[in-house]
């Protein structure tokens, strides 16, 4: 269960990883951040936003035309 | 700063590589790289507080598109940038005074003051400059 859940169904990029970041900016580390996109280029794009800020993604999926994210403030 | 920087020169008015411009410097700020933007020339001019959203920015097909499927304004990312990374952005100090603008005509929200050129070239030698 994440500790806090952000809709980004519909937004388009980048506004997904945006809201993301405001999210964590304001998450204690250690917590989970659950994210649902829509954006098809999500996948690649939360993977080198993790690896580029230094935050931890737990799961990456998709469920359809939805993609779901876990990650982990560590930074 | 840091050689992972990016440095954007932005001179056109169009909305296609505003927005560009403002999707690139949001997105890396906020991916811990920071960016800072020169703006000059026709870019200015969207850069003016008292231009109408109408009227701010000219450009091509996809300028329609943009502004029709309401996508975020170009204002909007950049100052999401600010808040959320390490962002700057410069007016070009020969871009204001061939327009006689003073810097309280731009939005003193987004802009950290003006800059010439050779001091913004300086600066982007360690980093990765893109021109739009």
């Amino acid at each position: 269960m994440a500790d806090q859940t952000l809709d980004a169904k519909g937004l388009n990029c980048p506004l997904p990883i945006l809201r993301a970041k405001k999210a964590l900016k304001d998450m204690a580390t250690g917590q989970t951040l659950e994210i649902i996109a829509t954006d098809p280029g999500s996948i690649p794009d939360f993977e080198a936003f993790c690896r580029t800020t230094g935050n931890q993604m737990l799961e990456s999926k998709q469920d359809g035309n939805l993609y779901k994210f876990l990650i982990k403030r560590t930074a | 700063m840091a050689d992972n920087a990016l440095y954007i020169l932005l001179c056109s008015g169009e909305r296609e590589k505003i927005q560009m411009a403002a999707m690139m410097a949001a997105v890396a700020a906020v991916s811990e790289r920071p960016v800072q933007v020169f703006v000059s020339m026709n870019a200015m001019l969207a850069f003016d507080k008292n231009a109408p959203l109408a009227t701010r920015y000219h450009g091509g097909a996809f300028a329609k598109l943009l502004h029709d499927q309401k996508a975020p304004d170009p204002m909007v990312l950049f100052q999401q940038g600010k808040d959320l990374g390490d962002l700057k952005m410069w007016a070009c100090s020969m871009a204001l005074d061939i327009q006689g603008w003073e810097m309280s005509h731009l939005d003193e929200t987004l802009f950290d003051g003006p800059l010439g050129l050779t001091k913004f070239l300086s600066d982007a030698e360690s980093g990765q400059f893109v021109t739009l």
